[in-house]
């Protein structure tokens, strides 16, 4: 009789002997590919900032590649803002950090510079226009998302600085802690559709509201917020209101 | 809605009432909320009230600098023709600046000393003072300064009706006054009477002070 494990004491411990063999081989295994993957990791990071520093001045001035470039961190799980704390190397390797929040300076200081005209309610083509002057040309052009996201990074400060979408893909920035109701979004979006003129009869138009409904939105907006301006002198005889905000301006 | 591509826009206007051949040629840049129709209306809510005088008030003051005008009326706003028409006025979008919104205005721009009633105790017209009476008082001095009048006595008309147009040509008496009254208080200035009247001498006071 002869079987390849035998039997007894001497097969027992060549068995534990083998088991102890293909233990080690699979941490060798293992470990190996931990490695692999490290030195992929390594080598993915170095290659992220190689590409980062190599295009910082495009990717802080050009802001259709900045986009791109964030994207692509997006869809990578990688957040540049984000890293260790203090600033962290993203920060450090794109000085991204410090854009965004200069960025983010800028747009309370024309948010605030404008609050007194519109009530703390700015057109985002206005805001994007008016932080653009302010940059001068120097640091080259920014954009609505370059907008939007720093307003993101002032979130933590609970000053309210918040992008309302006022429907048609048309957006607003409010720099004031007010909550607009729904049929203040409303008059918003007609106003900007009118050249920033409204009235009680253009909503009962356009809207089916009731003439009550009209009035009492306007008013509030009026009276209580100061969102619009009266004009008592409108060629229909009736008032007319105006919001500052959806006006065209050029200073 | 006739308004839908409203565009407020700073234009300059073609005033030809000018009397100086300089300023024939420098037309008034009126500011874009000139052209917006509300900025005519007196606004019930007060913080927007505040901005609409606000601007207001800046826009009467560079403009009366402007063009050199000294008194602004509530009269000026009911009847068309006067020389305020170009700001009291929007042909282009056919609004205008209503008497007893002029009127708040203009006693904002008393109460923030931009501006005095005169004459005292009406509130129907107001001496406007786009120079304080201490900036016309240092206007006054280098005036007198510069032309080699100091220590020499001048009337008033010397002043007012210069042989040479002066940044003082036509000033107000009451302001001129106002202004004498504070280069005196630094001994700077000193009032003196004259045959047919009063008249000024001015020192060179101590400009260290």
């Amino acid at each position: 009789m002869h079987r390849l494990g035998g039997v007894g004491l001497a097969a027992f411990e060549r068995q534990q002997q083998s088991q102890r063999s293909f233990a080690e081989l699979s941490n060798e295994l293992s470990q190996a590919h931990i490695d692999h993957l490290h030195a992929q990791l390594d080598h993915f990071r170095s290659a992220l900032v190689r590409f980062a520093t190599t295009h910082r001045d495009k990717i802080r001035k050009d802001p259709s590649f900045r986009h791109a470039f964030q994207r692509m961190c997006a869809s990578i799980g990688v957040d540049p803002l984000a890293g260790p704390r203090k600033g962290g190397w993203w920060a450090e390797v794109l000085n991204l950090g410090d854009w965004q929040y200069e960025l983010g300076v800028q747009i309370v200081d024309v948010c605030v510079s404008t609050r007194e005209r519109n009530g703390g309610l700015i057109e985002m083509g206005d805001l994007v226009r008016l932080v653009g002057k302010l940059r001068a040309v120097e640091e080259g052009t920014i954009t609505e998302e370059d907008v939007i996201s720093s307003i993101k990074t002032l979130k933590p400060l609970g000053a309210g600085y918040e992008v309302l979408d006022v429907g048609g893909g048309r957006k607003m920035v409010r720099s004031v802690v007010k909550e607009l109701d729904e049929d203040q979004s409303v008059v918003l979006a007609i106003a900007q559709d009118e050249g920033g003129k409204v009235s009680e009869e253009l909503l009962v138009v356009r809207r089916g509201w009731a003439v009550e409904r009209a009035r009492a939105a306007l008013e509030n907006m009026l009276l209580r917020d100061g969102l619009c301006w009266l004009d008592e002198q409108d060629e229909s005889g009736r008032p007319a209101y105006w919001v500052p905000s959806a006006m065209h301006w050029d200073e | 809605m006739s308004s839908s591509s409203t565009s407020l826009s700073s234009r300059t206007t073609s005033s030809g009432k000018r009397t100086r051949p300089s300023d024939v040629s420098l037309r008034y840049l009126l500011p874009s909320i000139h052209s917006a129709p509300p900025f005519f209306t007196q606004q019930p809510n007060p913080n927007t009230q505040a901005t609409v005088s606000e601007n207001w008030t800046k826009l009467i003051l560079s403009y009366a600098r402007h063009r050199r005008l000294f008194t602004l009326r509530v009269e000026d706003a009911e009847v068309p023709g006067g020389e305020w028409d170009e700001i009291l006025r929007n042909t282009r979008i056919n609004r205008r600046l209503l008497p007893s919104h002029l009127s708040h205005i203009l006693a904002d721009m008393v109460a923030k000393n931009r501006a005095v009633y005169e004459p005292a105790k009406q509130t129907r017209a107001a001496l406007l003072l786009w120079r304080s009476p201490e900036e016309w008082a240092e206007v006054l001095h280098s005036w007198a300064d510069s032309t080699g009048q100091l220590n020499t006595i001048l009337t008033f008309p010397d002043i007012i009706e210069p042989p040479v147009p002066s940044p003082l040509s036509d000033i107000p008496m009451t302001l001129l006054r106002k202004a004498i009254s504070v280069l005196a208080k630094t001994n700077r200035a000193q009032i003196i009477s004259v045959a047919d009247g009063e008249g000024v001498r001015f020192l060179a006071g101590n400009t260290s002070r």
